[in-house]
């Protein structure tokens, strides 16, 4: 049966624009084609795809987080949107907690050029995402990995970006630790176009992103009991980084020297892991 | 393009080369589907400098008239959200029954259904133009209106009842 609404089928037909109009926006497009070479070699920081834009930190007592933190990196907080939400202030990659009594890890997201793209690829490699929503700063989509992780893939306008530091509390090492390695490397690789080098460890491997290192910089390590993603903190002095942690009821391995710092393996008082590192 | 090994074509430069060809095109679809002059200049020069910031990313687009185009849809369907957002406050939302889409055999005029058209709500209007303006298969219009499939089929229907309404009632006074 033919549908009426048919009728309304229509081709695009050319149309000539005001030539004043056309002139005016091809000197724009000139000036913006200039801009955006420009800026792409100035700032070098603008995330790729496969580059954590943002994380937060899901944690079960988003209060006892805000605190542990608090004394461990000196963590100060924004004005809380929700009550189970807090955003850390001055750091130059967001970083966020969520209360939540059963992810304990980090929630990572990456940024995409294409999140529908990327939500398909997704669900192709195995994993669950859900339908893209747009959000102030873009299109967003949670997800979880084929091997329970959560994160979310988003598109990063790179607008009002600060530079990354390695100032103290500043994330600058993900750990995605997972039971299964090579399943991991074949979904991040599908999802977020990673590819790895092997790392110092065991079935540990270096992400790479656009031939160079990830930012921040990340690894998948295989074999572990438990899939989560781990953080390792910048601290500016290690040792009393560790006292700080254990006064505050977390639990932390003496230093240890790596070839790129000294660093220690936490717990924080709800029991979730992170690592800390006075970098070289 | 044959191009030597290691360079790679810059698709700023093929924007811009293409730019006096696609104009006209990008131009076209706007102002059909929107019917103003002023709002398809607007969301001409969006579409364009949305293509430059494109051009910028890796891996870059392929620059074509058709790829234009579909980022013309792309603002189309943003200025209509926008539209929409800005209306909502303005209605007062009532919930409707489930409506069901009866078939309707009526052999539309097209001039009257272009201005039928004009009168409908961003979103009916939005939705009708992508599906059937367009041609557009439901998931597309689903993605560019942001929307699951279903919830797009749902609003077809919502969309189609008002323009059958419109029409008729337009159709009843002209008589």
């Amino acid at each position: 049966m033919s549908d009426p609404f048919d009728a309304l089928r229509e081709p695009v037909v050319p149309v000539d624009p005001d030539p004043r109009f056309a002139a005016r926006l091809r000197a724009r497009i000139e000036r913006a084609l200039l801009d955006t070479r420009g800026t792409t070699m100035t700032t070098p920081t603008l995330p790729r795809q496969g580059d954590a834009g943002y994380v937060s930190l899901r944690v079960p007592d988003i209060e006892r987080a805000a605190a542990f933190y608090g004394s461990a990196f000196g963590w100060r907080y924004a004005e809380p949107a929700a009550p189970r939400g807090r955003q850390v202030q001055g750091l130059g990659m967001p970083h966020g907690m969520w209360e939540d009594q059963e992810t304990r890890s980090l929630f990572v997201c990456y940024h995409v050029d294409d999140v529908r793209a990327a939500v398909e690829r997704v669900r192709a490699a195995g994993g669950r995402a859900e339908e893209p929503s747009r959000e102030a700063y873009g299109l967003i989509s949670g997800c979880t990995d084929d091997q329970g992780i959560p994160f979310a893939v988003y598109e990063d306008s790179g607008e009002d970006r600060p530079a990354a530091t390695s100032r103290q509390g500043e994330v600058v090492y993900l750990t995605v630790e997972v039971p299964d390695a090579s399943a991991a490397r074949a979904f991040y690789g599908s999802v977020l176009g990673w590819e790895f080098t092997p790392g110092g460890v065991q079935d540990g491997w270096r992400v790479r992103v656009a031939d160079s290192e990830a930012r921040p910089m990340a690894a998948i390590w295989g074999g572990r009991e438990r899939a989560a993603v781990v953080a390792m903190y910048a601290v500016d002095d290690i040792g009393a980084a560790v006292a700080r942690v254990r006064a505050a009821g977390g639990t932390s391995t003496d230093p240890e020297r790596m070839p790129y710092g000294v660093t220690a393996e936490c717990r924080d008082d709800q029991g979730i892991p992170f690592q800390m590192g006075q970098l070289f | 393009m044959n191009l030597p090994a290691g360079v790679e074509p810059d698709p700023g430069a093929a924007l811009l080369a293409l730019y006096d060809a696609a104009l006209p095109e990008v131009y076209g679809y706007l102002l059909s589907r929107c019917g103003q002059r002023a709002l398809a200049e607007d969301l001409t020069a969006e579409t364009f400098l949305a293509a430059v910031e494109a051009t910028g990313k890796r891996p870059p687009p392929e620059v074509s008239t058709a790829w234009l185009v579909g980022v013309a849809r792309h603002k189309l369907a943003d200025h209509w959200r926008r539209t929409e957002r800005e209306q909502r406050g303005l209605r007062v939302v009532h919930s409707r029954p489930e409506e069901h889409d009866d078939p309707w055999d009526e052999r539309l005029d097209v001039m009257t259904a272009r201005e039928v058209l004009t009168g409908l709500g961003p979103h009916h209007r939005g939705a009708l133009i992508l599906r059937y303006l367009d041609g557009l298969p439901v998931p597309e219009v689903a993605k560019l209106l942001g929307r699951t499939v279903h919830a797009t089929e749902a609003l077809l229907v919502r969309a189609r009842k008002a323009f059958k309404d419109a029409y008729e009632s337009k159709e009843g006074r002209d008589v």
